[in-house]
């Protein structure tokens, strides 16, 4: 009772938090902004009925995001996953391979977009390509980090019940590191969306990127911030998909949490 | 009764090279005959080779030195789960897996065919009283409750052999009792052969039919105490005089051992290590 009335009670702050930022910025852009660099939000969404929607090559452009979003986010799974398992299977592969995906980590990759651009051309091959090389970091991370963190007390309690080391591995191992590979999942999320968006603003020749620019250029933020809004969009409904994975997914997390509470003694 | 279901021979264990400033000489020539069925305590100062002493019976590694023979078999590095169980802190149940998935996990791994897992794990849960938490998560328990759990996936797999080590560390002091309890009464029907670790004294007097007391650095066996009482012991047996008088022998052997310990501490050079 005390937690539910506490969650909607915080939702509604949540609510009327948000509704007075909209409220503040429409006040602003209606009666103090430049029109030449700020629209209030009714007219981004006027914009975005007008503008956007009607517009089928900006459409074609932003589902062309999407794709290239979810091939980047693709690729960046397999390769993460598949290489952190290998990177975290035993701690010599670790103290082998591990320094290298931090030093690869730790490259600054914005100073390489151009290199990427030359490389890939301006099609949607580079777009992918650097949203790969952002996402699929802090996957091959967290999924080594996971198995590295297995609990010593967990690995003597399988020996000694007679556990094979695929047993193990099966087991204890993969199912104590899911936690830890959602976390590389959501963050992995989160940089290939930067990776791709980075590329698509940066290559202004078609796709999103050329639409950004037109706007900014002709001095019309309505249709510019409907863009990005679209964008934003794109980004939330990308990591709700991962959060619902992780939910569905991730052992002991498929329980009710009503249940937790009943039993404690 | 007589058998010996467990003969430990001049065991040594050092961690680290000899004469390496690091390396611990933590079990120093230990020999101990534990006969069948018997309950024994290990007894002593936290660091004294305690946990070693039991994985090197487990066979979870092998000693440097000396042997170690498990109902007839060498036990020589590698685990025995048909024979040997071992029972951990309440923390060991896997967190990812119900509490049922975790007795089915222990009975692969061990290589009970599948047709037996579930009864055995719901007979083991019945015993220990917990049968309605089958499908319930270990972190959807108190710790009292999973270490019951703990305990009874210990017991499902049946063997001749129990290993306990500390299992009730993590427990509030009535809590500890009650399983501990609990615990006699299981092992009186079972008549399994028990060596369990503690360093709470009124456990091991509760417990035991011989306490092994330990001194630290190098670990060695201090003295071994006899307690002549049934199993299955009721709480009335703490209340006896003569369950003051074991559990103050105890302390007095173990006073000097921690004080000299704490001393080494303070004082590393004179360290026997
Ligand atoms: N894997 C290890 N490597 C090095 N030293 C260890 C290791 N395990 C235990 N020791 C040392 O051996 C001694 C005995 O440890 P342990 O058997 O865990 O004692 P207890 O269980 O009685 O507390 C301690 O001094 C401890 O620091
Ligand atoms: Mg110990």
């Amino acid at each position: 009772m005390m937690s539910s009335s506490r969650s909607s009670l915080a939702f509604w702050l949540r609510l009327v938090l948000v509704a007075f930022i909209f409220a503040a910025l429409e006040i602003y852009g209606r009666f103090y902004a430049d029109p030449a660099f700020m629209s209030p939000p009714s007219g981004i969404f006027r914009a975005f009925v007008e503008r956007i929607l009607p517009e089928p090559k900006i459409i074609e452009a932003l589902f062309l995001c999407v794709l290239q979003i979810a091939a980047a986010y693709g690729l960046s799974i397999l390769f993460g996953t598949l290489t952190g398992l290998l990177v975290g299977a035993t701690s010599f592969s670790r103290s082998a391979f591990f320094p290298i995906v931090l030093l690869l980590f730790a490259i600054p990759q914005v100073s390489l977009l151009p290199l990427v651009i030359l490389f890939f051309g301006l099609g949607p091959a580079a777009k992918i390509a650097f949203g790969f090389s952002h996402g699929v970091f802090p996957i091959i991370m967290n999924v080594v980090a996971g198995m590295r963190d297995v609990k010593e007390l967990h690995l003597r309690a399988a020996r000694s019940m007679g556990a094979s080391r695929s047993e193990t591995i099966r087991h204890v191992i993969l199912p104590h590191a899911v936690p830890s590979l959602f976390t590389g999942l959501r963050l992995g999320m989160t940089m290939t969306l930067l990776g791709v968006i980075l590329a698509e603003l940066y290559v202004s020749t078609g796709g999103v990127g050329y639409y950004t620019r037109l706007f900014a250029e002709n001095y019309n933020p309505a249709p510019l911030f409907a863009l990005i809004g679209c964008l934003a969009v794109i980004a939330i409904l990308f990591n709700e998909l991962v959060r619902l994975a992780e939910k569905r997914l991730t052992p002991g997390l498929r329980r009710s949490a009503a249940l937790t509470n009943l039993v404690k003694e | 009764m007589s058998e010996s279901a467990i003969s430990i021979r001049n065991v040594s264990q050092r961690y680290g090279d000899a004469g390496a400033p690091d390396s611990v000489l933590a079990l120093d020539d230990i020999s101990l005959e534990v006969r069948k069925g018997e309950f024994v305590c290990l007894l002593g100062p936290s660091g004294c080779g305690k946990s070693t002493l039991l994985n090197v019976i487990g066979g979870l590694f092998k000693p440097t030195s000396g042997m170690c023979h498990v109902a007839g078999r060498l036990v020589d590095g590698s685990p025995h789960p048909d024979k040997i169980a071992f029972v951990f802190q309440e923390s060991t149940l896997f967190p990812w897996y119900s509490i049922i998935e975790n007795f089915r996990i222990a009975l692969k791994f061990q290589g009970i065919p599948q047709s037996e897992w579930d009864d055995r794990a719901m007979q083991a849960l019945k015993a220990v009283g917990m049968s309605s938490f089958a499908s319930h998560y270990p972190d959807q328990l108190s710790v009292g409750m999973r270490q019951r759990v703990n305990m009874a996936r210990g017991i499902c797999v049946e063997t001749d052999i129990l290993l306990m080590d500390e299992p009730f560390a993590a427990l509030d002091e009535q809590t500890r009792m009650v399983l501990g309890e609990d615990l006699s009464q299981l092992l009186a029907a079972t008549g399994k052969t028990i060596v369990f670790v503690t360093h709470s004294l009124a456990e091991a007097v509760f417990l035991s039919d011989r306490i092994v007391v330990m001194s630290a650095r190098p670990g060695k066996i201090k003295t071994i105490i006899d307690v002549n009482e049934a199993h299955p012991r009721s709480p009335d047996f703490m209340l006896e005089p003569r369950f003051s008088e074991l559990r103050n022998e105890c302390y007095a052997l173990l006073r000097d051992e921690i004080r000299s310990t704490m001393a080494a501490q303070r004082d590393p050079q004179s360290a026997g290590a």
